[in-house]
């Protein structure tokens, strides 16, 4: 990926060289288009003269408007905000300087809410955890233009890499829980349901303000689970009689209340919510459970656990910094946890229907297939970002990549399932990209996990196949690419009719199938194209 | 480690490269520009705990005079 930088002064120490082409200090008249993303990325320059410094700051705004005219809009272009790294204020109350700042910021922010591809970087989160004298280096400044310190390469790189993956919406999706002094303070078992430390003095309060945290970043769409040695029954009662309880039952996602080994359980709550390891965060006050999972499972994180209740706040901002942040929170974001639920009352419910057509009737399921468009397209973005298992290629796509695409000419469909129990939203996608006049390339096809096992994968496929031959087209052809995560596919397209007209060495698969009649689609699913 | 590996260490990463020779220069490497030469001066002092005076980062054009300069402030 290529980067262009806007910049005035020396900025090469922190984003680096690797890949990065870099205005002169203050030039716009160069605006190239051949680049994956733009950066702008200025400092507040050094001037005694804050009046004059104000309008200068003042003019960015507009030099931003004319790099953003000529910009491919298409491609990301991420925006740092200003940050005054050497407050010289000669009177007490002069304010223009900080007032032209706080405009250049709010505008950023704006063009950000109103442009798709316009993505806004808080700058202030970095500068703000060291103080001017370590912020700036003088000698440097004075060598090289640089007036960040550059002894803070190391530091503003790791922070950058984290704003990256926030915008790639490369997170984790769950948080696993111990209960006993990680969600409350004492032992349930011990001190029974009014004596654990929740709610009231400290240290009661700092719990409390940390599970009304939890339940915000659950509310974001993070996943929250527990895996606690407990007697299940205990901890249903504190939940139902501790009025101080914040989380409660209907906040977690999936349980493993019990004796069991947490290795074993956190396999089991894996399968179950039909997630990775590698996309669980563990969290325990016990060491030892703690070096259990980081023995037996790489994959999960298992962040450090704080001795003080009092330093649970600072933990959550670190933890969600650095693991559950995104750039933005789409609506299926805040609907995922409500959603991992109605699914855990739909397996529940399909205990008690005989076959699976009954139950499969019963659900009344609607489902929509939605061609791309620009209110779905950064759901369409990130669902190739984190889909896994139900992912026949695994290509991963931005949104400037989808829209590219869309440009080209690819017809990219999305779906959207709702039954009595919840609406699902949009979770499957379908990339076909024209080979010619009557051929298509299924380029991409993933479904999310959490509504697969209804037969939905096939109705979604046969429903746009039959679109492709209504519009023309007589041939599809496929490819079956193999990941450590996806072998759940591997015999889709069979299954689907395709015939499979190669298989590579590496366990790549060829498919092809001519469009001839219509495809029969069980009649339990209220199909509408839209 | 020994000082001179330790600077060769800290070229390597700062001018994005597996190796240097012993008579890495500001002329014989093309990485060794007039910016990245401030980056090395910046990570010598961190690493060694010392403060370079803008003309002595100025002097450190070779290896031999990098470790020259970082054995006279020792």
């Amino acid at each position: 990926m290529t980067t262009f930088v806007f910049r005035n002064q020396t900025v090469e120490p922190f984003l680096g060289y690797d890949a990065m082409t870099y205005s002169g200090y203050d030039d716009i008249s160069q605006v190239p288009v051949d680049v994956d993303r733009y950066v702008w990325f200025y400092q507040v320059p050094v001037n005694a003269d804050r009046v004059q410094l104000a309008e200068e700051i003042e003019s960015y705004c507009d030099k931003l408007d004319l790099v953003l005219a000529s910009a491919d809009l298409h491609k990301p272009f991420i925006i740092f905000s200003l940050v005054d790294l050497f407050p010289l204020r000669l009177t007490g109350n002069e304010t223009a300087l900080a007032e032209a700042i706080a405009r250049f910021n709010g505008y950023a922010a704006q063009l950000s809410r109103e442009r798709g591809n316009v993505k806004w970087v808080d700058f202030s989160e970095f500068t703000s955890r060291y103080d001017s004298a370590s912020l700036v280096n003088w000698k440097y400044y004075l060598m090289s233009q640089t007036l960040l310190n550059p002894k803070l390469a190391h530091d503003f790189q790791a922070w950058w890499t984290r704003i990256e993956d926030e915008m790639a919406l490369k997170r984790k999706k769950c948080l696993v829980l111990d209960l006993d002094n990680t969600l409350w303070g004492g032992v349930l078992g011990e001190d029974g349901i009014d004596g654990i430390k929740l709610g009231g003095d400290y240290p009661g309060k700092a719990y409390s303000y940390w599970q009304r945290s939890l339940l915000q970043l659950a509310r974001q769409g993070v996943i929250l689970a527990i895996c606690s040695k407990n007697n299940e029954a205990d901890v249903l009662e504190a939940w139902e009689k501790n009025p101080a309880m914040v989380l409660k039952h209907e906040h977690f996602s999936a349980m493993r209340i019990n004796w069991n080994d947490k290795a074993t359980n956190m396999r089991e709550l894996a399968a179950e919510l039909n997630i990775g390891l590698d996309s669980m965060v563990f969290l325990d006050d016990n060491p030892t459970e703690r070096e259990l999972i980081k023995q037996l499972m790489p994959e999960v994180v298992v962040p450090e656990f704080p001795d003080k209740p009092y330093q649970l706040m600072p933990f959550f901002k670190e933890l969600v910094e650095s693991y559950f942040r995104i750039y933005a929170v789409t609506d299926e974001d805040r609907r995922k946890t409500e959603q991992y639920h109605a699914n855990a009352r739909r397996n529940a419910e399909q205990s008690r229907f005989a076959d699976l057509e009954t139950y499969l009737y019963s659900l009344d399921m609607a489902l929509d297939v939605i061609p791309a468009d620009v209110h779905n397209l950064p759901r369409i973005a990130q669902m190739t970002q984190k889909t896994n298992q139900f992912n026949l290629t695994t290509r991963r796509y931005s949104e400037a990549d989808v829209q590219l695409r869309l440009d080209d000419g690819w017809r990219i469909y999305c779906m959207s399932v709702s039954d009595r129990f919840g609406d699902n939203g949009i979770t499957g996608t379908i990339f076909l990209e024209p080979v010619d006049d009557v051929t298509v390339n299924i380029d991409t096809l993933l479904l999310s996990c959490r509504i697969l096992g209804k037969g939905i994968e096939e109705a979604f496929f046969k429903t746009v196949l039959n679109l492709l031959r209504l519009d023309g087209y007589r041939k599809v052809i496929a490819v079956y690419l193999p990941t450590a995560k996806n072998s759940q596919t591997a015999d889709f397209y069979e299954r689907m009719g395709l015939t499979c007209t190669r298989v590579a060495n590496d366990g790549v698969k060829y498919y092809e199938m001519a469009l001839n009649g219509v495809f029969e689609i069980k009649n339990y699913y209220n199909i509408r194209v839209l | 480690m020994n000082l001179e590996e330790k600077v060769k260490e800290i070229m390597c990463e700062v001018f994005d490269v597996d190796e240097v020779a012993a008579d890495v220069s500001q002329k014989n490497c093309e990485q060794w520009d007039s910016l990245r030469h401030l980056t090395l001066a910046s990570e010598l002092e961190e690493a060694f705990d010392l403060e370079l005076e803008p003309e002595e980062i100025a002097e450190m054009t070779d290896f031999d005079r990098v470790i020259a300069m970082l054995k006279s402030k020792m």
